[in-house]
């Protein structure tokens, strides 16, 4: 039988609880109680092999990218474990169904239950370690949605958040040691990784493995001082707690020491580390144990300390200390699990788990009393229960180690000190149940009384089976920690023998004294409950809630301190980056200037250079004065335009002149709409940086510019004038290029335009404008709205201008010219008519709709280029030919020029779209209500 | 017509939403089944891509037929198809969460919504920089305008914001095409690369200070540190079906800087400088996105930073430049994009239910589907958060795998 | 001639970027054209700088490099297309948020950092 099949089973058990829930909570249970039995029957079947200390193990290969493999084992250690966790697991399914509530959804609840089943029998089972973490990395999310399942209490929320925080974080740890660990090895299959134990402990970052690898298991398994989320995961259902706190969740850590000792133990500093970790977490869960009152702390408690105290054992390092560490692990599974749930039942039953409230219930409970009082004496290490035996291991083993030299009698001293607690604790917990009186009973709505035999029974049969390891351990017990112990130690496993009775030694004594110790505690709890008052008690939730605010607050202060919502800062950053990273290039140029001789300068040049210069530092420090500002700015762009002529560019100058016409029309509609006169700056400071910030990049620009205007490079360029009339059949080379060489870029480009367009028609939605009644100084716009003179000139320009851009657009594929250009043209002389009369008068006598026209335009353009589809070339392929129309004569006809009336189209649709619309939006009436800006409320003064 | 499919990506968003346009007011039904099936065409188109890229063969089409370098190539390849379809898939979600009524807050919600596809498929095919340039364009202009869809004081400012900033980045990104032009004399990627590798060293460093410079520009829209702050107030602010479209802008800027990284400029002494600034940048930006994420007061801020933390693990992952960094890169940028956009839809969701208080983080009445909804974000959470049984655990754990392979931790 | 060229692009750009810096939509809208003027210029030299050599077929010996002039062409169209959104933009802005402030506030932004 193949391996995979029994998480595959658990899985797929995920489901039947769902599948059944309709059918009643009895057949729902026992459907699901059936699949881990069925898991626990084929992990059996392996039980003949594994007995001889042999390993079942199956590959597939998963992810072999990652090295990832769906690799699976069953050894001693998986036995063990995957006994507690299928056997417990389905012995808790059977009394979770009599314990939930009928209005509880068992759906839901026994899914969860199988989803983290599945994920501890894959941490178990995996036989690689990136599985075995992703499995890990499940049991934190299954325990949350286990822990927090009663989501609508805040205890069970907080308590569900803290396990994942505390366990996620150390799955990261984990993760991170486990790709050093493969880094190391080569390889995330365990066999390779627990050969390669001596490479892994000379390895330089052994600590730094170990420690992450710690840090993993010691979240998972509650050690101090990671212990914390443990007792508040009691918000829990108890069956969870039972399940998750007894066998599975936190005896993963424990698993993963014990799993990874044959590649990480074995090293003074690990043997340091366990012990440490596990004398404070055995004492300290101890000591708070005693002090707790509500049933399940004190368990949970109880749990912490025997967690310590395995760890300990794992830490104490000799063969029979972790055969110790294997058999207290069963032995805590057992009687754990019957505490918790009797905690259930009696919590159940009288509506309270506060031992102040309970008492007297012997008489009242006799079944529940009894398989407490079992189950207590185990955990308290009286003979003749399991628990005395681990106990007493324990003892011998904490006398006979070496570690830390002088002072290594602590160790035992220590162990004795929680040896005592713990048996105070337990007979606290089963005497002020079941037989102190009881003076202040909850008001329960019945008498309480034994619960039905479903149960109990799990309980019984688990206690019972305390007290027969205790009797007869070398049949029941040491067959299984014998295969355990082999499967971690290999050849050191030792040969051992569990017996309740070695003769009168000095652990016996030792055992003695805690148990007289244990009830004198229990006899002087009020003392020591006093004594307790007195320490500091530490708040557990309050101090890790106290952490989490302060790392939100100081993750906010951070955040804000970085995203401040300053444009100007995001700006500065951006251009800072620009100029760091530029500048790094720039200064891997050996010279600036390259090889080629410059041109000589000519006045003109020079003329129109220092107009650009005096226009754009000038436009830069008359921000405030806007119109100023503006003025010079169309001073630059005019002579930018010559600029282009000057340098044999004609199309540009054409093209920027016209762009030039249309934004300053723009750009003085937008400073009559905004302020005039912005408040004046202050920061000198700010000025400073924005100067050189400003400087520093024009510089490393125009060097960059200098650098390549100096060196000579062999671009593309040929390519386009000589195939410009054979291929393209046009002499303006600029001109084909656009249409033709990169028409998919002009195409991209009105598509830009037309975007532009459809943008300022949503910014401009349910958009009121007011217009200001007069300028910044108080002079009143003039009432004439539409001068004559202008009326006239923009009547008579607009027939001639339509002609010129006729004639432009028609030129263009062969002269200075085209689509672009001529579309510009024909929208200012339209515009000009708007200005001149008024968008009514104007939009009443031209009917047209703007968004439509420059759509039509895409749409030509699109179609010009699918047309080429027809014969058999790619998008956009241009032909043309020389046809002889009559008066006309030989004409050429190009399908670039459609293509170029989509251009132009697509140009005087988007600008009027944009311009016009701005101002169909504006109201003639003044406002009514000012906004609060200072100039705004000046001009409603006036 | 299987010879053009190539540009179909860009023709079939083109088609559509100059049909819509054209067609002006029809009755919002007919828009939104237009739309949808056209993305749901342009899904499968996708698929048929994703089956025709799988080859070691790269489809290149010739725009008007000329030849590269002269004329503008569209390129098809493993990449680009995934990307393409990554797109779809997440647009076909949008416009469908969409429909139910974000799009009739404003003009033209689907016309602009296909044009931004257009916008981001053209920018995922194209094989020439400055057509990159100008696809860059249409979808940041689209992206404007989705952005600003529906008006209201915190989009128009965030939009402001997020405009200026990538104004100033079209202005830096055409100094550094004309670097490049410059130094090369030519625009096709991948002759452009080739031109370099045979480059003496004088020009070299002249392509270095364009090489940084892009990636500057293409830092800007991938939106990593010290360039992200834009990011967190604009998606959150933007509308859902928007701001989950909006998972794959910051991708474009990644798209971009993986393709200029391995193809252009792969021989270039640039491309060492490059690999720092991605792995550094990439993880500075994943810590304080994380600690953002702490930080974060409202549900669509919080997925905002999510949204950073990804961006921060893909680029650090880029900064590897190591090729199993971009197999690994690939497979958790699918993962993040998907889950990214359907944690903003789910926000919203969850927010609609929540009356005033809305998705900010603070008590408020019970939601009407605890269960469903808690679920989903549950479910998009652990897959964030790269925790099993969700892919996002393999990806994480690729990515931290490729680290280590890289030499980079 | 080259140097001249070089300082006008860098005296243009500085001032833009000056101008970008200042936290109004209107300077950055005044700054922005600074910029893109500055970036022609950049880009439409990278093909060299000729005279009296347009590149039309048949009007010259030596035709200058048309493909930077095809490029800027379509450049300041788009640039065109973007200053436009930006201006209604900033319109719109001080609408909503009542001054024309990138950050929407007012007053203070001379001492905030």
């Amino acid at each position: 039988m193949p391996l995979l099949w029994i998480p595959l089973l658990t899985l797929v058990g995920t489901l039947v609880p769902l599948l059944t829930a309709s059918r009643g909570r009895l057949f729902c249970t026992a459907a699901t109680a059936i699949v881990p039995i069925t898991a626990l029957a084929l992990l059996l079947s392996h039980l003949p092999i594994l007995l001889d200390g042999g390993t079942v193990s199956q590959q597939l290969s998963w992810i072999p990218l990652l090295g990832l493999d769906l690799a699976l084992r069953v050894d001693g250690l998986t036995l063990l474990f995957g006994l507690l966790i299928l056997g417990i697991g389905s012995l808790i399914i059977i009394y979770a169904g009599y314990y939930l509530s009928s209005s509880e959804n068992d759906g839901r609840f026994f899914s969860y239950m199988m989803l983290f089943m599945t994920a501890m029998l894959g941490i178990v089972m995996a036989d690689n370690l990136l599985l075995l973490w992703l499995f890990w990395e499940l049991t934190s999310v299954a325990s949350f949605l286990l822990i927090g399942f009663w989501g609508h209490r805040s205890d069970a929320r907080r308590g569900a958040r803290m396990a994942l925080t505390v366990t996620g974080a150390g799955g990261l740890a984990l993760l991170a040691g486990i790709l050093l660990i493969g880094h190391e090895v080569g390889s995330f299959a365990l066999p390779d990784v627990l050969a390669a134990g001596d490479q892994l402990r000379q390895a330089s970052t052994y600590p730094v493995i170990m420690a992450l690898v710690l840090l993993g298991a010691f979240t998972k398994s509650a050690q101090f001082p990671f212990h914390f989320w443990l007792p508040h995961a009691m918000a829990a259902p108890t069956p969870v707690s039972a399940y998750l706190h007894s066998s599975t969740m936190v005896k993963a850590g424990i698993f993963l020491l014990a799993r990874l000792h044959p590649a990480l133990g074995d090293t003074s500093l690990w043997s340091i580390s366990l012990t440490l970790a596990g004398l404070a977490t055995l004492v300290y869960g101890a000591w708070f144990a005693l002090l707790e009152r509500d049933l399940k702390g004190i368990l949970a408690f109880s749990t912490v300390s025997h967690l310590g105290l395995v760890v300990l054992l794992l830490g104490l390092n000799t063969p029979l200390a972790i055969v110790a560490a294997l058999f207290h692990i069963l032995n805590h599974a057992l009687f754990k699990a019957t505490l918790f749930m009797s905690a259930g039942i009696i919590d159940h039953e009288t509506g309270t788990r506060d031992i102040r409230r309970l008492g007297a219930l012997w008489s009242l409970m006799p079944i529940t009393g009894t398989l407490t009082l079992m189950a207590g004496a185990a955990m308290a290490g009286l003979p003749p229960f399991n628990g005395f035996l681990s106990k007493e291991m324990l003892l011998t083993k904490a006398l006979a180690t070496d570690l830390f030299g002088g002072l290594g009698s602590v160790i035992p001293l220590l162990v004795l000190v929680g040896a005592t607690l713990s048996v105070a604790y337990s007979l606290r917990l089963v005497y002020c149940v079941f037989f102190s009186p009881n003076d202040n009973p909850p008001e329960a709505a019945h008498t309480p009384h034994d619960p039905p035999k479903g149960m109990y029974l799990p309980g019984l049969m688990l206690a019972c089976l305390c007290l027969l390891v205790g009797l007869f351990p070398m049949t029941l017990a040491a067959p299984l920690i014998r295969t355990a112990s082999i499967a971690v130690q290999g050849d050191n496993a030792p040969l051992f023998v569990f017996a309740l009775w070695h003769g009168i030694n000095l652990p016996l004594l030792m055992s003695l004294f805690a148990i007289l110790g244990g009830i004198t505690l229990l006899w002087r709890h009020k003392n020591i409950s006093s004594l307790a008052s007195l320490l500091p008690a530490p708040n557990a939730p309050a101090l890790f809630e106290k952490a989490v605010t302060r790392l939100i607050k100081a993750s906010l202060w951070i955040t804000l301190r970085l995203e401040n919502g300053s444009l100007q800062r995001y700006q500065a950053l951006l251009l800072l980056s620009a100029l760091g990273m530029t500048a790094l290039g720039l200064s891997q140029l050996e010279t600036l200037s390259g090889n080629v001789a410059m041109q000589p300068i000519d006045g003109l040049t020079l003329l129109g250079a220092s107009v650009m210069m005096i226009g754009a530092i000038g436009s830069a420090l008359a921000h405030r004065w806007r119109l100023v500002s503006l003025l010079m700015l169309s001073m630059v762009g005019l002579t930018v335009s010559l600029t282009f002529i000057r340098f044999s560019a004609p199309d540009l100058a054409m093209t920027q002149l016209s762009v030039e016409v249309a934004s300053m029309i723009l750009l003085i509609l937008a400073l009559f709409f905004l302020p005039q006169r912005p408040p004046r700056w202050v920061s000198s400071r700010r000025i400073v940086r924005d100067v050189l910030l400003a400087g520093s990049l024009g510089l490393v620009i125009a060097g960059l510019n200098y650098a390549l205007l100096t060196r000579e490079v062999l671009s593309i360029s040929d390519y386009f004038l000589s195939n410009s009339v054979p291929g393209g059949g046009g002499t303006n080379v600029v001109n084909v290029i656009l249409v033709d060489f990169r028409g998919f870029d002009t195409l991209g480009e009105i598509t830009v335009l037309t975007l532009a367009g459809l943008a300022t028609y949503k910014l401009l939605n349910r958009l009121r404008l007011f217009k200001p009644s007069g300028n910044i100084e108080g002079i009143r716009w003039s009432r004439h709205r539409y001068p004559m003179i202008l009326e006239v000139v923009a009547q008579i320009i607009l027939p001639l201008a339509l002609l010129v851009s006729v004639y432009i657009f028609l030129r263009g594929h062969n002269q200075p010219g085209g689509g672009f250009i001529a579309g510009l043209i024909t929208a200012i002389a339209l515009l000009l008519q708007y200005i001149a009369r008024g968008y009514e008068w104007t939009s009443s006598r031209l009917p047209l709709s703007y968004p439509v026209i420059s759509v039509i335009g895409l749409v030509i353009a699109v179609l010009t280029g699918l047309g080429s589809w027809l014969f058999g070339y790619p998008f956009l392929t241009s032909s043309f030919g020389y046809f002889n129309i009559p008066l006309v004569g030989k004409t050429e006809l190009a399908t670039a020029l459609l293509f170029d009336l989509g251009v132009y189209l697509a140009v005087v649709g988007a600008t009027l779209m944009i311009l016009v619309n701005l101002g169909s939006v504006t109201t003639a009436h003044r406002p009514t209500l000012k906004t609060t800006e200072q100039t705004a409320s000046k001009e409603g003064n006036k | 017509m299987s010879q053009h499919l190539l540009v179909f990506p860009i023709l079939l968003p083109m088609l559509t939403a100059l049909g819509l346009l054209l067609m002006g007011q029809v009755p919002t039904t007919l828009q939104r089944r237009i739309s949808i099936i056209s993305t749901a065409l342009l899904v499968v188109l996708s698929g048929v891509l994703l089956v025709h890229a799988n080859s070691d063969i790269i489809n290149i089409y010739n725009l008007g037929n000329w030849q590269a370098p002269f004329g503008i190539v569209l390129v098809l390849d493993r990449l680009s198809a995934l990307m393409v379809a990554l797109t779809a898939v997440l647009a076909l979600g949008c416009i469908l969460f969409a429909s139910a009524g974000d799009d009739g807050r404003g003009s033209n919600f689907h016309g602009i919504f296909q044009l931004q596809l257009l916008g981001l498929n053209g920018a995922f095919l194209t094989g020439d920089l400055f057509n990159l340039f100008v696809f860059f364009e249409i979808l940041l202009l689209a992206s404007y305008a989705l952005l600003m869809h529906g008006g209201g004081k915190a989009r128009i400012g965030a939009g402001l914001h997020y405009v200026v900033l990538n104004l100033v980045g079209s202005a830096l990104f055409i100094i550094a095409l004309g670097i490049l032009y410059g130094a090369t004399g030519t625009l096709n990627m991948a002759d452009m690369g080739y031109r370099i590798a045979q480059m003496d060293e004088a020009n070299a460093a002249l392509v270095t200070a364009g090489a940084l410079l892009l990636t500057v520009v293409f830092s800007l829209k991938a939106a990593i540190l010290p360039l992200y702050f834009w990011l967190p107030s604009t998606y959150a602010s933007a509308p859902a079906p928007v701001a989950a479209l909006f998972a794959i802008m910051t991708k474009v800027g990644l798209y971009a800087l993986l393709r200029v990284q391995t193809l252009v400029f792969s021989e270039s002494p640039a491309i060492v400088y490059i690999d720092n600034w991605l792995w550094w940048g990439g993880l500075a930006t994943l810590l304080l996105a994380g600690i953002g994420v702490l930080a974060a007061r409202d549900l669509r801020t919080l997925v905002a930073y999510l949204v950073l933390v990804s961006v921060g693990t893909l680029m650090s992952g880029a900064g590897m430049g190591h090729i199993s960094g971009t197999g690994a890169l690939l497979y958790y940028l699918v993962h993040t994009t998907l889950i990214a956009g359907a944690l903003f839809l789910l926000a919203e969701l969850i927010g609609l239910q929540r009356g005033k208080a809305g998705t900010r983080l603070v008590r408020a009445r019970k939601i009407h589907q605890p269960a469903l909804l808690g679920g989903m974000f549950l479910v998009g959470a652990v897959a964030m958060a790269g925790l099993p049984p969700l892919a996002g655990a393999l990806g994480k754990l690729l990515l931290m795998q490729a680290a280590d392979s890289a030499q980079r931790l | 001639m080259e140097l001249l060229f070089s300082l006008v692009i860098g005296v243009l750009s500085a001032s833009g970027i000056y101008l970008l810096l200042r936290g109004r939509t209107f300077s950055i809208i005044v700054g922005l054209a600074l910029l893109s003027y500055a970036v022609n210029l950049f880009l439409v030299s990278t093909g060299g700088l000729h005279t009296h050599s347009a590149a039309v077929i048949g009007a010259s010996a030596a035709p200058a490099d048309p493909l930077p002039q095809a490029l800027v062409l379509t450049a300041i169209v788009i640039g065109f297309a973007m200053s436009a959104f930006m201006v209604i933009l900033a319109i719109r802005a001080r609408a909503e948020l009542g001054n024309d402030h990138v950050d929407g506030k007012q007053g203070e932004e001379g001492s905030t950092r």
